[in-house]
């Protein structure tokens, strides 16, 4: 955790010295989608922070897991309290590369992003693709994903195994602006 | 065995509610509820910043009141976030509004000083809270 918060901080200290080229969002926004015949479960995130480094393509996203929203309070509880145990492991994070950042441009494009995903405790390395756009002031990247339970162990009980998808749809939409404080 | 049965019919009837009822509890209703802690936007992120994982367990689920400058007021349709200033030069405490509070969050301005209540869900860049009212905002 210190060391995620250190890399934010270094990533704020570089900012000041080169501020055009850090591209950055708070209100970023993470939802994911578990269909199954039974229910439908969808939660939101609209707190999450997400960096652009545009001299590098790095980027490095960081989500609170209490800020999901879901519409039920009792998915919620459980979510939190049995699945990904947020008291525990309160953050999921993402840090990856850009590939052929260099090709964004003012109209949209599909890039990849190749990176590692830490849910629950657990990291796991995927490739993920990205409708993205860049202006002098914004880099837009919105586009949607899949991810399995197991690759993170987040333990479903069997009660309500057919209630829960085992492959989780992650949508997001990040509009980042450029840094200046 | 009739009445037996009869009773085992509106005790699986009472179950059904009840499980049906805990299904759709309804989410916090941060206004109804008593503060459990209340501090200064400073002193809220300075705990954060010396030690996460503490601050964690002791403020996080927690209903809290802050207090602070208003630094900056953003509105995203009716979503309205506030940021409180702190000592700090990096961080802040950002709050984000209930809809509900989206006509009263359109009279707060930059450089005043409110009182916001809502739940603590963790700290990123700055200390976020979610669902808050405005408590006070002399």
């Amino acid at each position: 955790m210190k060391i995620l918060y250190a890399f934010f901080v270094c990533l704020f200290l570089v900012s000041f010295t080169n501020a055009q080229e850090r591209f950055l969002t708070k209100k970023g926004m993470i939802s994911f989608f578990s269909e199954t015949p039974i229910e439908n479960i969808e939660a939101q995130n609209n707190q999450v922070l997400s960096i652009v480094d545009a001299s590098s393509g790095k980027m490095a996203i960081a989500i609170l897991m209490k800020s999901f929203m879901f519409k039920k309070a009792l998915m919620q509880e459980h979510f939190n309290e049995n699945y990904v145990e947020s008291d525990k492991y309160p953050k999921a994070t993402f840090k990856g590369d850009i590939i052929d950042f260099d090709n964004i441009t003012t109209s949209e494009i599909t890039l990849a992003i190749k990176g590692n995903l830490t849910i629950h405790g657990k990291t796991k390395e995927i490739t993920i693709e990205a409708v993205t756009k860049k202006t002098d002031e914004v880099i837009e990247m919105t586009g949607n994903f899949f991810i399995n339970l197991s690759d993170f162990d987040v333990k479903i009980p069997s009660v309500v195994k057919n209630n829960i998808s085992e492959k989780i749809k992650v949508s997001f939409r990040l509009y980042h602006k450029t840094y200046k404080k | 065995m009739k009445k037996i049965s009869i009773y085992i019919l509106i005790i699986g009837l009472i179950g059904v509610f009840i499980g049906y009822k805990m299904y759709n509890k309804p989410h916090i209703n941060v206004a109804e509820k008593p503060v459990d802690i209340a501090l200064t936007a400073s002193i809220l992120l300075a705990d954060f910043s010396s030690n996460e994982t503490s601050a964690n367990t002791k403020y996080l689920d927690k209903i809290i009141a802050v207090k602070g400058m208003v630094t900056t007021i953003e509105f995203d349709g009716e979503k309205t976030a506030i940021s409180l200033q702190t000592k700090d030069d990096f961080g802040s405490v950002v709050c984000y509004l209930t809809k509900e509070e989206f006509k009263k969050s359109t009279e707060i301005k930059e450089g005043q000083e409110v009182v916001l209540k809502g739940i603590c869900t963790g700290f990123l860049m700055d200390v976020i809270l979610v669902k808050c009212i405005i408590m006070n905002s002399k």
